[in-house]
């Protein structure tokens, strides 16, 4: 199952991640080596089995609906790179980006 | 002795009792830290400041709530994975370079609670994505025992820093060996709990349904001791077990009644002759204390590196999704959002952690998500199901930590795939959920050699027994030596 | 028109749960707080926090689906979908894929007070609310940016997806009012759809007679976050003319995301879907399954109020006419009210009558609903029964009505202090008409004579000396009576 580098692309805009263009053939190199690796795993017959999502079969713990205090603003903020009237600046949004 | 020199059971108990003031050690402490971490480069952020404020505090209790206290005056260092409100947290990362969260996370202020002062944040690999540290965007961390190799990964600097004594405990983070795998590099223990065992609020997520926070220590009581503050049912974690930790017993072993299983299939390739040597040794000393110890089959082995770098991947390239610049940490120009989006990332996370994100995003998409993603998860059944197999006829499986010793800086960074396959060990553990820990099994040409013992799910009390019994079984060598110390 | 397509509507609606604090915290969920005050860790997606769910979420969730007639699953999952935007903080939202809370309900339309049509619901599922992004400048785009608002972030959300049963728009308008109003009674949500608290999704497509494939495959347009139900009816009604058009032409339908311009009318493209999003969903490590017990379930089952169905039912029973009915249904205040109302005066259409004019135009004069109305349901009684017993007539009690609603007095005291109350008492008019016809012998002549005309004037004699109090037929009857008197005597 090697890696196209379109593929590669595809998986960097995903990931929100620039690729260089020098870099990508390196990348695809790379991801091709680990991916030829895991195709080990065709070999294995997992028909019947159940994937393994958690690894302790527990049930989920509810937590009673109390309303604890938040942070103020300015904690919430203090670590913001953008911080704007009390809200995280972005820069301006195009069309293309996510739903 | 050296108050540096002490386990962090005696440093509690003399507290405790005023035999030895808290500041009094932090002061010994912080001195030890100021001569030997140049030369290590384990810490990425030490407050010693700090530190005595709270060693003062420590002082300063009653007696009858300083007693209460069982790491009264300890110095514990917790790797740069988990949330502390009075140091950065930055996963030695740079898209996370000055972070400091508003909150602690559980182990931190378990910690604290039952009398622990916090030095400082040790280094790691970025995000914990490692083997070496070598992946940390800040610095190296050497080996104390010799300071050209890499003290392993990703947890190094909790190792290091506790192999060179500037603490004597210190909390590290496993997602497929990264305890285990630095305690074994550094000759100390190196111990994973169950998944679920230890809270991970706090711990910033690498493979969620992996992670697993434990200690790394100078002896089997020091981890034990740390282990019972840290563990235990949290109500901000979902995934934390609501069942009672048992601590092992304080009797010593007899071997005669203990089944002792070793994977025929671990013995294969790539094993350093001087670890498969080591191995055949601590097998027959074992035997030679009456222990059984048989060949048991855990077949798809095989099949869990290639298992583990889906899982783990993918899990990661969603957890490490929301460090995209807009709330905190680093960000980088970009004339709007989405390019905003992509120099940030690309900037702000080094190679293997974006080597790691592509993988996982390829391993979640869509078209490939049955044939990676679903595929590795149902291979990770069929390993538990191997050691649950495995388990009804022995009660502890004994396999090395590691293929190799310690390895050279740049030895392996070049080629990802290779520093993968070293996990092969240990991966199995995170996968199944059982705890397992790393002991130090004497040197090898001057490098600390370690063995793992793994349990069943929550068999912790007996694995920490075990382990403990083979301490006595082999006695520590002593320490490297360092700072110019005579 | 419809002679070469089928109009296919499905619809996907959310709603945000009334709880005290959010899905996987415990910030207050309180609408209209300063921005990010209602912001911790967690709904930050700082570094290292874990979710742990809300057990009053759990239990809306599960009421909404019973009174939807689903199935609700002992077993279901959370996932995590996968995506950039600056009001998602972890950039993923933790929502339900592959096994949701519930599925295979339905929510009848309803048309004169009688099912029409039932629509199927696909499923329901548990997820949580993204943060407000504030645009800088015009509009989207704008190079100032944009400031993102956490507040909202991890508010408890269902969502509730419909089959593609609907036909037309007002069928996608007749659904979306029964699917408030059965939830209205749940007490979940404020189902507010202009302040967000309801939201719905429509998805539009034509089917070509001579199309017999899936339906899933046909190009479908979603029209996005419109913001009442009007304003859905009026989307899915424009869109369908401009999809009929463009098939007319002869054009391709693209499938794609559209806004609606509420201004205009129109639709108008957002995003073509088919550079589609790869979401990556997966289940979610950080939370375990959820487990539901038979017991619970139908503990909630028990507990569920009655329907709008069964409610109509009980409405119908009391003679209140399918219109009527409708507005009660719709406004659970309303029905409270009436209940309450009813309750404690006998005549059921009489209050239903004055509730829905009079007491609905002062409700509105005042910005009031039936929750706040400053005159209750024992209030309203209390004047109906004044009209009852003859004290006031129906023209004078509209009068005492808008006094109570002005003063909050009660309504004997409204009627003594305005001096209104009608005279019933016999003795009294028997006294005024003496006078009348004493004072009027001629008149008395021509109505003896025949002349019933005269009658009339003479009533408003009596009327002009009572200041119009006495009770007309009373007047009439009494005046009568003492004209064959005086005819004998």
């Amino acid at each position: 199952m090697a890696l196209s580098e379109e593929q590669v692309k595809h998986v960097a805009r995903l990931a929100r991640l620039r690729l260089e263009t020098g870099d990508i053939a390196q990348v695809t190199r790379d991801l091709g080596r680990v991916l030829d690796y895991m195709t080990q795993l065709n070999a294995v017959d997992t028909e019947n089995v159940e994937p393994t999502m958690h690894v302790i079969g527990l049930a989920m713990p509810l937590r009673e609906d109390r309303v604890k205090p938040s942070l103020t603003a300015e904690a919430a903020l203090k670590n913001a790179p953008d911080p704007r009237d009390n809200m995280f600046g972005v820069p301006r949004i195009m069309d293309g980006g996510d739903s | 002795m050296r108050i540096y020199e002490m386990t962090a059971g005696d440093i509690a108990s003399k507290v405790r009792r005023k035999d030895l003031s808290a500041t009094e050690c932090m002061e010994e402490i912080a001195e030890r830290i100021g001569r030997v971490e140049p030369s290590v480069g384990a810490f990425l952020h030490l407050n010693l400041d700090e530190a005595m404020r709270q060693a003062r505090a420590i002082d300063n209790l009653p007696s009858g709530e300083r007693e209460r206290l069982p790491l009264a005056g300890v110095p514990v260092a917790v790797k740069d994975n988990m949330a502390t409100q009075s140091m950065p947290t930055t996963a030695a990362s740079k898209i996370l370079e000055g972070f400091v969260a508003p909150y602690d996370a559980t182990v931190v202020s378990r910690l604290q609670h039952a009398g622990a002062v916090i030095v400082g944040k040790t280094n790691m690999d970025e995000f914990a994505m490692g083997s070496s540290t070598e992946h940390s965007a800040y610095q190296l961390t050497r080996n104390p025992w010799d300071r050209d190799r890499v003290p392993g990964g990703s947890s190094g600097g909790s190792a290091a820093a506790v192999a060179a004594q500037m603490v004597p405990v210190a909390l590290g983070s496993d997602t497929g060996g990264s305890i285990r795998q630095p305690a074994s590099y550094c000759g100390v223990t190196g111990f994973k709990p169950t998944y679920g065992r230890v809270s991970r609020y706090g711990l910033i997520a690498f493979a969620s349904s992996l992670d697993q926070i434990g200690p790394l220590a100078r002896n089997v009581d020091d981890a034990s001791l740390i282990y019972e503050v840290i563990a235990g049912y949290d109500p901000l974690d979902a995934s934390s077990l609501r069942v009672e930790k048992a601590l092992p017993k304080a009797t010593d072993v007899s071997w005669a009644n203990v089944r002792i299983g070793v994977p025929k299939q671990y013995g294969s390739s790539g094993l350093d002759a001087s670890v498969q040597a080591r191995l055949a040794e601590v097998i027959s000393r074992l035997e030679s204390q009456g222990a059984s110890v048989v060949e048991v089959s855990l077949p798809h082995t095989e099949y869990a590196i290639a298992a583990y770098y889906l899982v783990a991947p993918a899990e990661a390239s969603s957890n490490l999704s929301r460090f995209d610049g807009v709330r905190y940490g680093y960000r980088a120009s970009g004339a709007d959002l989405l390019e905003m989006y992509e120099n940030t990332r690309a900037q702000g996370f080094g190679e293997e952690v974006k080597r790691r994100i592509l993988l996982g995003t390829h391993a979640l998409s869509a078209g490939y998500y049955d044939a990676y993603y679903l595929k590795a998860q149902k291979i990770r059944t069929l390993i538990r199901q191997d050691f649950e197999q495995a388990f009804a006829a022995v009660d502890v499986i004994l396999t090395p930590t590691t293929p190799d010793l310690a390895f050279r800086f740049g030895e392996k960074s070049q080629d990802p795939l290779q520093m993968y396959l070293s996990d092969v060990y240990t991966v199995t553990a995170n996968l199944a959920g059982i705890p397992a820990i790393s002991t130090p099994a004497g040197l090898a040409g001057g490098l600390p050699v370690g063995m793992q013992w793994l349990g069943p799910i929550m068999g912790e009390e007996s694995l920490l027994h075990i382990a403990r019994g083979f301490e006595k079984l082999w006695p520590s060598e002593g320490w490297p030596a360092l700072g110019g110390e005579a | 028109m419809n002679s070469t397509y089928e109009v296919i509507i499905g619809l996907e609606v959310h709603v945000e749960l009334k709880t005290q604090s959010k899905l996987f915290c415990s910030c207050s969920t309180e609408f209209g707080a300063e921005p990010n005050t209602h912001t911790c860790p967690v709904c930050l997606g700082m570094p290292g926090v874990l979710p742990v769910l809300n057990e009053a979420a759990v239990a809306c969730a599960v009421k909404a689906a019973l009174a939807l007639n689903c199935t609700v699953h002992p077993f279901s999952k959370f996932d995590r979908k996968q995506y950039f935007y600056p009001d998602l903080p972890k950039a993923y939202q933790i929502s339900q894929y592959d096994e949701p809370l519930a599925e295979h309900g339905s929510v009848p339309i309803v048309i004169d007070g009688a099912v029409a049509k039932t629509v199927a619901v696909r499923r329901i599922h548990m997820e949580e609310d993204a943060g407000k992004l504030n645009h800088l400048g015009q509009r989207l785009g704008d190079a100032k940016g944009s400031l993102v608002d956490l507040n909202r972030a991890g508010v408890p959300l269902v969502e509730i997806v419909s089959e593609p049963d609907m036909r037309s728009a007002d069928e996608a308008r007749l659904y979306l009012t029964e699917l408030r109003n059965v939830l209205s009674y749940l007490d979940i949500s404020d189902l507010r759809m202009e302040e967000g608290s309801m939201r719905c999704d429509a998805n539009v497509s034509l089917r070509p007679l001579d199309y017999h494939g899936s339906l899933e495959d046909l190009p479908r347009v979603e029209i996005k976050n419109v913001n009442s139900i009007r304003n859905v009816y009026r989307g899915i009604e424009y869109e369908i003319a401009r999809q009929a058009e463009k098939m007319g032409r002869g054009e391709r339908i693209v499938k794609e995301t559209r806004g609606f311009d509420d201004q205009n009318g129109r639709t108008y493209s957002q995003r073509s879907k088919e550079e589609a999003n790869d979401y990556r969903y997966f289940p979610e490590p950080d939370l375990p399954p959820l487990v539901l017990t038979a017991s619970y379930i139908e503990e909630a089952a028990q507990s569920l109020p009655p329907s709008p169905m069964a409610i109509r039912q009980e409405l119908a029973e009391a003679g209140v006419t399918a219109n009527d009915a409708e507005v009660i249904v719709a406004d659970r205040a309303a029905l409270e009210y009436w209940r309450s109302a009813t309750a404690v005066f006998a005549d059921k259409r009489q209050v239903t009558n004055w509730m829905l004019s009079d007491v609905s135009r002062l409700l509105n004069a005042y910005g009031d609903t039936f929750w706040t109305a400053r005159v209750g349901p024992q209030a309203l009684a209390d004047l109906l029964a004044l009209i009852e017993r003859g004290t006031l007539s129906g023209r004078m009690a509209k009068e005492v009505l808008d006094r109570m609603y002005e003063t909050g007095g009660r309504a004997e005291d409204i009627v003594q202090s305005m001096g209104v109350s009608q005279i019933t008492d016999k003795a009294a008019i028997q006294a005024v008409v003496q006078q009348v016809v004493a004072g009027n012998p001629h008149v008395v002549q021509d109505y003896l004579s025949g002349k019933d005309k005269a009658l009339g004037f003479l009533v408003g004699q009596v009327m002009k000396q009572t200041k119009g109090q006495a009770k007309p037929d009373m007047v009439n009857a009494i005046l009568k009576d003492v004209m064959a008197d005086y005819a004998k005597a």
